[in-house]
C-alpha cells in the first residue's frame, strides 16, 4: 500500500457489532492458552505429522512476544512520528514538511520485507533490527497521517482560536489534536497492522514471534504448525483492527 | 407543443405530482413555479423521462413520450440544470457539442453550431472554446450549459432552476439573455423555479403547483389580476403586487420622445436633454428631485434601455432621484426617455387598468 | 525562530540540514569495509582514507556549491535550486565512481579471497543526494515530465556506472555475478507474480467496483470482507492457503497438473489477488462515486445511453483514481511476492531469506535492494501515469 492511499480511508467497513468483536476476542485468549486442547483434531486433519503441535515454546509466550514486538516498535514509531508530524506543521519546521511529507510517501512503497532484510547487515540478527525495522517502517504512517490530520483542521478555526486569545499551545492541545486525532488514530492503525505482519516475518532474522511456529512449519513441511501460527497471527490482526476501528470512531466528531 | 394530461408520480405510495394537466403551445416560455419540494422538479423530468411516469400522458408534438425510445426523447429536449452538470473532462466547445455527437452531426456542421451558439450567448469563440469548465465563472458555466441544451435545435427545452447559483446581478443579466434567446429562437420552453421575479420576467404562462397538484395555470398577469384562490394570492404578494406588474412591463412600451435642449423654451417642460456629436445623451437639465433647475451629467447607470422593465426603470429613477431616464439604443444614443409620470399613465398596450382585480 | 527576510544567512534551511548530516556521516562513518574473506566482518574505511586527492577535490567542489545554493545571499533562488539539482548527478556519480575506484585500488594489494563491502556513509550519500533532488524538484515545481526527465538522467548516471567493470570488485557486485542466470530468472519470475495478480485483480476488482458504486446494498458487505484480508498479516494468508490448495490438486488431478499445490505459485496468486481488490475495488467505487451528480443528470437528460455515460464520462473522470489504486497494489504486490518466497513462489525474496539462512549478508541486499528499486520504479512510473490520465480539465 502506497501513502495516498493510507492517509484517508474514506471507505470504512461496516463495523462489526461489538458481540463479534467480543467473540473473537474470547477465541483470540482460548487459542492462545488452549491450542494444546487442539492436539487431537490436528493429529486427525494431519495424520502423516508425528508431531501436528508445535511445543519448542508455548503459545503464550509466542504471542507475548510477538505482541512485545509489535508495542516496543509502535511507541517509538509514535512518538517520533507524531513529534515530526508536530515540527513540520509549525511556523519552525514548514519549511521541511514537503520534504517529510514526500519521504514517508516513498518510503511506504518500500516493501516491509526487504527493511527488514536490510537492517540485518545493519544489526545483525534478533530482536534489535526487527525493532529497528518495524519502527522505521511504521514511523510513515503516523508522520503522514499527522500532517494530514492537522491539515485538515480548518483555518476558521484556527483562526477564531487565535480571536478567542488561546495560545499556541492551547490551540495545539485543545483545537488541533483533538482534531486531527481520528485521523493521526488511522495511521497508528495502519502502522501497527503491518507492523504485527512484519513482526511474523521477525522470525526469519531471528526474533521471536508468532511467525516462529509459521515459519517452522513451513521450512519444514509441517501444516498443522503453518496453521497454529496463521491462525493466531490472523485473529490478533483482526482484534487489533476492529479495536483500533473503535478507538477512531471516538474522535469522529460529526466527520 | 407539450400536453399534459393527467401527470401523475407516485413515490412510496404518496403522491407527489398529482393529476397535473396542461397545454403549453410552440414558442411559449412555460414557467413552473411553486413552493420547495411540490413537485416542479419532478413534473419537468418526466417531460424527457428523467423520472419514469406512474400515471398520464405526455405528448410532444403529437407523439407520447413514453412511445419513444427514452434516449432518441431526450436528443429532442434539451436539458440545462442548476449545477450546469458541465463535463469537467471536456472543453466549453466540446461540452456544447455533445448532443450533435450522439447524433453523429458531420463535424463541419457542429463546429459551425458551436461558434453560432457561442456568438448567441456572447462567449468568444477565440477565447472560450478550448477553455475547460473549472475555467468558467458561474455566469459562463451556466451559459455554456444553456447553449450545450440547444446544440442540436431540440424542440424543447427544459430548464431547472437554471440561475439558482448565481448571483442576483448575474441572475439578471442571464434572465434577459433568455429572454433575448427566447425571442430569437421562438423555442418552446419549460423552465422551474422559485423565484417570483424571475417567473414574471421570464413566462408567457405560469403553472403554480402546490402539493403535487396545478393550483392554476394562466397567463403572468392574469395570476396576479385573477389569483384563482387565497394560496395564489398570497403566493404572489399583495403588498407589491404593483411593482410585480411592474416587473411584466418594458420600458418600450412607456416610451415618449426626447425633450431636446431646442424645446427647452416649450412650455410645460421642466427639463431637456443635451446631447453629444454621436447623439449620446450628456446632461440633463433640471428633472432632479432636490434642485429642479440643476444641471447633472448623465451617468451610465441611470440609462434605460427599451428592453429593461419599467420595475427597473423606476427602480433606478429612485436611486438615483432623477424623474425622468433617457432610454438609449445599443450604440447610446437617446432615442426617447421615460419618466415617472409616465408610470402612472397608460402609454401603450392596455396599460396598468386591463386587468384590474374586480373587487 | 525564523530572522525576518534579507538578515537571514541560510536561504534553504532543508539541504543545510541535509549537507549538515553528509559532512557528520562523513567524518564519523565508514564509506566502505575491508575483509580477508567472506565469512570475517570487515575492518570500516572511512571516506577519506578510500578516496583519490582528485575524488576528494571534487567531492568538496560539490559539497561548496551545495553549500553556495543552501545559502540566502549570492545566489537567485531558482538558479540556487537548479543547481542543488544539478549538483545530485555528479554526487551520485562520485558516490558510485569513489566506492568502485576504492574496491578495484584495494583488491589489488590484497588477496583474491578479499572483499570489499559498501559502508554507511556510502548509502547516506545516495540518499542525501536523493533528498536534495525531492527537496529542488518539489521547490521547483516542476511537472511530471520535468520529474521524469531527472530520474531518467539519475538511472541513466546509475546505469552507466553498473554497466562497465566500475562495481564488479565488489562483494555485492561478485555475489551478483555468481548468482547472474539465477538473478534474472528470480526478476523474471517476480515480474511474473506481479502480473500473473494484478491481472485477474483487476479482471475481478474493476467490475466489482462498478457493482459497488450501483448496488448499495452490496458495497457494505463487500468491503469489510476485502478489508479484513487487507488486515490479516500476508504470511499467514499464504499459509492458510497451502492445506486447502493442495487438498485441491490431489483431489482434482488436472488441477494438480497445472500447478495447484500448496506451495509455490497459486497459493502466492490467490493470495496476491485476495489483497489487491480492496484498494481496487474501494478506488474504483470511489472514482466512480466522485463523478458529479450533475454530470450525470446532464448526461441522462442529454439522452445518453448507460454504456455511453459509463464510458465517455463516468470512466474518463474516475480513471485517476482507479489508476491510484493500480498504484497502490502493484508496489504492495512486489512487496508481497517477496513473501511468497517462503512458501516456494519464487522471486527475489528468495535470495533474500536464503541469504538470512546463510547469514550471506550480500545475498540478502542482493535480494533486498532490487525489490525496493522495483517498487519505487514502479510507484514513480504509476504516478506519472496517473497525473497523465488526469483529464487536462481537471489537472
Ligand atoms: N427519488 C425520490 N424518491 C422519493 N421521493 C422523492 C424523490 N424525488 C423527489 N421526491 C419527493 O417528491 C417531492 C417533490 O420533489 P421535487 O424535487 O419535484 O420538488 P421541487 O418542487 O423541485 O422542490 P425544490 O424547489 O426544493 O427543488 C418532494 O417531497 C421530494 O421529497
Ligand atoms: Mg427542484
Amino acid at each position: 500500500m502506497s501513502g495516498a492511499a493510507r492517509s484517508a480511508r474514506p471507505l470504512r467497513a461496516a463495523s462489526a457489532g461489538n458481540g463479534v468483536l467480543l467473540i473473537l476476542i474470547a477465541l483470540l485468549i482460548a487459542l492462545t492458552l488452549g491450542m494444546a486442547q487442539l492436539e487431537p483434531l490436528f493429529r486427525a486433519l494431519f495424520p502423516d505429522l508425528g508431531n501436528p503441535l508445535y511445543a519448542r515454546d508455548s503459545f503464550l509466550n509466542l504471542m507475548l512476544a510477538h505482541i512485545g514486538l509489535v508495542l516496543v516498535s509502535s511507541l517509538i514509531s509514535v512518538t517520533i512520528g507524531i513529534a515530526a508530524g508536530l515540527f513540520v506543521t509549525r511556523p519552525v519546521g514548514r519549511e521541511f514538511e514537503p520534504m517529510v511529507s514526500s519521504l514517508a510517501a516513498i518510503g511506504q512503497t518500500f516493501p516491509p520485507a526487504a527493511v527488514l532484510a536490510i537492517a540485518v547487515p545493519l544489526a545483525g540478527f534478533g530482536f534489535t533490527p526487527t525493532i529497528i525495522a518495524l519502527s522505521l517502517y511504521g514511523l510513515l504512517p503516523v508522520i503522514q497521517n499527522t500532517i494530514a490530520g492537522l491539515g485538515t483542521v480548518p483555518q476558521t478555526t484556527l483562526e477564531a482560536a487565535r480571536g478567542n486569545g488561546m495560545s499556541r499551545w492551547q490551540i495545539l492541545r485543545r483545537v488541533e489534536l483533538p482534531l486531527a486525532m481520528r485521523v493521526i488514530i488511522a495511521g497508528i492503525r495502519v502502522s501497527v497492522i503491518i507492523n504485527i505482519g512484519t513482526a511474523t516475518i521477525g522470525s526469519t532474522v531471528g526474533a521471536k514471534s508468532l511467525g516462529t511456529p509459521l515459519i517452522a512449519g513451513l521450512v519444514g513441511n509441517n501444516l498443522a504448525y503453518v496453521i497454529q501460527g496463521a491462525l493466531l497471527v490472523g485473529l490478533l490482526a483482526i482484534v487489533t483492527d476492529l479495536l483500533f476501528e473503535r478507538l477512531e470512531r471516538r474522535y469522529a466528531f460529526g466527520v | 407543443m407539450i400536453e399534459l394530461q393527467g401527470l401523475t408520480k407516485t413515490y412510496a405510495g404518496k403522491n407527489v405530482v398529482e393529476d397535473v394537466s396542461m397545454t403549453l403551445e410552440t414558442g411559449e416560455f412555460g414557467v413552473l413555479i411553486g413552493p420547495s419540494g411540490c413537485g416542479k422538479s419532478t413534473t419537468l423530468k418526466m417531460i424527457n423521462r428523467l423520472v419514469p411516469l406512474s400515471g398520464g400522458r405526455i405528448i410532444l408534438n403529437g407523439d407520447d413520450v413514453t412511445e419513444l425510445p427514452a434516449e432518441q426523447l431526450r436528443r429532442r429536449i434539451g436539458y440545462a440544470i442548476q449545477s450546469t452538470g458541465l463535463f469537467p473532462h471536456w472543453s466549453v466547445a466540446r461540452n456544447i457539442a455533445t448532443v450533435p455527437q450522439l447524433l453523429k452531426w458531420p463535424k463541419s456542421r457542429i463546429d459551425d453550431r458551436v461558434d453560432e451558439l457561442m456568438a448567441m450567448f456572447h462567449l468568444d469563440p477565440a477565447e472560450f472554446r478550448h477553455k475547460y469548465p473549472h475555467q468558467l465563472s458561474g455566469g459562463q458555466a451556466q451559459r455554456v450549459g444553456v447553449a450545450r441544451a440547444l446544440a442540436a435545435d431540440p424542440e424543447v427545452l427544459l430548464m431547472d432552476e437554471p440561475f439558482g447559483a448565481v448571483d442576483p446581478i448575474t441572475r439578471e443579466a442571464l434572465q434577459a439573455e433568455m429572454r433575448r434567446v427566447h425571442r430569437q429562437t421562438g423555442k418552446t420552453i419549460v423552465f422551474v423555479t422559485h423565484d417570483m421575479d424571475e417567473a414574471l420576467q421570464l413566462a408567457t404562462r405560469i403553472a403554480l403547483l402546490n402539493g403535487g397538484r396545478l393550483v392554476q395555470y394562466d397567463r403572468p398577469i392574469e395570476m396576479m389580476v385573477k389569483p384563482a384562490d387565497d394560496f395564489v394570492r398570497e403566493f404572489f404578494g399583495q403588498a407589491d403586487l404593483g411593482l410585480k406588474l411592474l416587473s411584466r412591463r418594458w420600458v418600450h412600451q412607456y416610451q415618449r420622445p426626447p425633450s431636446l435642449a431646442h424645446h427647452a423654451t416649450l412650455p410645460g417642460l421642466d427639463h431637456c436633454w443635451r446631447l453629444d456629436d454621436a447623439g449620446r445623451p450628456i446632461v440633463l437639465e433640471g428633472a432632479r428631485l432636490d434642485d429642479q433647475h440643476r444641471h447633472t451629467d448623465v451617468r451610465a447607470e441611470w440609462i434605460a434601455t427599451p428592453e429593461m422593465s419599467m420595475k427597473e426603470a423606476l427602480s433606478r429613477m429612485v436611486w438615483y432621484r432623477v424623474m425622468v431616464l433617457p432610454v438609449v439604443d445599443g450604440t447610446g444614443k437617446l432615442i426617447g426617455e421615460v419618466g415617472m409620470q409616465g408610470i402612472m399613465g397608460i402609454e401603450s398596450d392596455g396599460g396598468l387598468h386591463a386587468g384590474e382585480p374586480a373587487s | 525562530m525564523t530572522p525576518p527576510e534579507g538578515r537571514r544567512l541560510v536561504g534553504n534551511r532543508v539541504l543545510t540540514t541535509l549537507l549538515v548530516a553528509a559532512v557528520a556521516s562523513v567524518a564519523l562513518l565508514p564509506f566502505a569495509s575491508l575483509s580477508p574473506n567472506r565469512l570475517v566482518s570487515g575492518q570500516p574505511v572511512m571516506l577519506w582514507q578510500a578516496l583519490a586527492g582528485w575524488q576528494f577535490a571534487t567531492l568538496a567542489l560539490i559539497g561548496i556549491l551545495l553549500l553556495v545554493a543552501a545559502l540566502a545571499g549570492p545566489l537567485p533562488r531558482r538558479i540556487a535550486l537548479w543547481l542543488s539539482l544539478g549538483a545530485t548527478l555528479p554526487l551520485l556519480a562520485l558516490d558510485l565512481q569513489a566506492l568502485g575506484a576504492y574496491a578495484h585500488r584495494a583488491l589489488a594489494e590484497a588477496s583474491p579471497a578479499a572483499r570489499v563491502s559498501q559502508g554507511a556513509t556510502f548509502w547516506i550519500l545516495l540518499f542525501v543526494s536523493a533528498l536534495i533532488a525531492i527537496d529542488a524538484l518539489q521547490r521547483l515545481r516542476l511537472g511530471p515530465s520535468g520529474r521524469a526527465l531527472y530520474g531518467v538522467a539519475a538511472l541513466a548516471v546509475i546505469g552507466v556506472c553498473f554497466s562497465g567493470e566500475l562495481l564488479s570488485p565488489l562483494s555485492i557486485m561478485r555475489e551478483f555475478a555468481n548468482q547472474r542466470d539465477n538473478f534474472i530468472d528470480q526478476l523474471v519470475r517476480h515480474l511474473l507474480l506481479v502480473a500473473g495478480a494484478l491481472l485477474p485483480a483487476l479482471l475481478i476488482g474493476l467490475p466489482l467496483g462498478l457493482l459497488a458504486n450501483r448496488r448499495a446494498r452490496l458495497r457494505n458487505g463487500l468491503f469489510s470482507v476485502l478489508n479484513v484480508f487487507q488486515t490479516l498479516p500476508s504470511i499467514a494468508v499464504f499459509g492458510l492457503l497451502i492445506a486447502p490448495l493442495s487438498a485441491l490438486g490431489r483431489a482434482v488431478p488436472w488441477l494438480g497438473e497445472l500447478g495447484v499445490s500448496g506451495i509455490g505459485v497459486a497459493p502466492a496468486i490467490i493470495a496476491l489477488v485476495l489483497y489487491s481488490l480492496l484498494p481496487i475495488v474501494r478506488n474504483t467505487y470511489s472514482g466512480l462515486a466522485g463523478v458529479s451528480t450533475g454530470a450525470l443528470e446532464a448526461a441522462r437528460g442529454m439522452g445518453m445511453t448507460p454504456r455511453q455515460i459509463l464510458w465517455r464520462v463516468e470512466i474518463p473522470l474516475a480513471l485517476p483514481v482507479i489508476l491510484s489504486g493500480l498504484r497502490i497494489v502493484t508496489v504492495q504486490a512486489i512487496g508481497l511476492v517477496v513473501v511468497a518466497a517462503l512458501i516456494g513462489a519464487g522471486g527475489f525474496g528468495a535470495f533474500i531469506f536464503q541469504g538470512l539462512g546463510q547469514y550471506a549478508i550480500d545475498l540478502v541486499l542482493l535480494g533486498a535492494i532490487p525489490t525496493i528499486v522495483l517498487a519505487v520504479i514502479a510507484d514513480f512510473a504509476l504516478q506519472i501515469l496517473v497525473s497523465l490520465s488526469r483529464p487536462s480539465g481537471t489537472r
